[in-house]
């Protein structure tokens, strides 16, 4: 369990097109919450925008996906960045806490087997005036994910730090 | 944990108004209104009193929780400057005005959260 919780704290979910960011200043207060995406260079650009959250928030903390470990399976431009975003929380003498997959399924949603969108719904009804609006539709197998579920997973991440450990 | 200078941003979006709607209710005319709250957001300007109040009433917030950094800094030199005049020997001792130099002092151990 968090014991200081008046903490401010930046939570990054690198993904495929850019990257998902939440702020939280304890568990109740979603300060910000997003996603960028990028074309190109992008692990750089990533870095960028990271610094400038840093920079602007001034957090205790940089909350951040499990690239290694049974569960996760990542694409190596993702291990590189989380290498390097690690290096940057460094610079700044940020704490850096890292969640599983399996970790952020079993807090959220008590089950370990649950799924995505459950999960972005769990936090939509958490987080009704910041989030309700940005709660895609459920995805078709056919179709490919919504930009706007990046922002989940950073939020997802945030909202995981504050809980107990199990 | 040193507060933001202010929490503009987190609110307006908490209300789901854009910049420009908040330009707007702020009084500002002709193109752009949103600048002026993009400024104010990125803690660029620090808004004039009027503003400030104006933002109290969009938001339903009080100044010194949406400016919560500004009101910290504030409330430490405040405090600092108190110190000092509690320190000055008066001729003429007077109770209403050592109790008031004497609380402005002790803000910080009167309100602890601020810390």
């Amino acid at each position: 369990m968090i014991q200081n919780r008046a903490i401010r704290i930046l939570a990054i979910a690198p993904l495929t097109r850019g990257f998902g960011y939440a702020v939280m200043e304890g568990p109740e207060n979603l300060l910000a919450a997003g996603n960028k995406g990028f074309r190109s260079n992008k692990n750089a650009k990533t870095l960028a925008w990271v610094e400038k959250f840093i920079n602007r928030y001034q957090p205790t903390v940089l909350v951040l996906p499990k690239v290694y470990g049974k569960d996760t399976h990542r694409a190596k431009r993702i291990q590189l960045l989380h290498h390097e975003l690690v290096v940057l929380a460094g610079k700044h003498l940020l704490k850096v806490r890292q969640f599983s997959a399996t970790q952020q399924r079993d807090q959220l949603l008590a089950d370990p087997k649950g799924t995505k969108y459950e999960m972005a719904e769990k936090l939509a009804a958490q987080f009704p005036a910041e989030l309700a609006d940005r709660l895609p539709p459920k995805r078709k197998p056919w179709m490919s994910e919504d930009p706007r579920m990046d922002t989940f997973d950073a939020v997802g991440l945030a909202a995981v730090f504050w809980k107990p450990l199990k | 944990m040193k507060p933001l200078p202010n929490y503009l941003q987190s609110q307006r979006k908490r209300l789901a108004l854009s910049q420009d709607e908040v330009g707007f209710l702020l009084g500002v005319r002709g193109w752009g209104k949103g600048e002026k709250v993009c400024r104010d957001e990125n803690f660029v300007r620090e808004p004039s009193l009027q503003d400030a109040l104006v933002y109290q009433e969009i938001y339903g917030k009080p100044v010194s929780e949406l400016f919560a950094g500004l009101y910290r800094q504030v409330q430490g030199e405040v405090q600092a400057r108190a110190k000092y005049l509690s320190f000055r020997k008066l001729r003429k001792p007077n109770v209403r005005k050592q109790q008031t130099i004497i609380r402005l002092a002790n803000l910080a151990k009167i309100n602890p959260s601020n810390q």
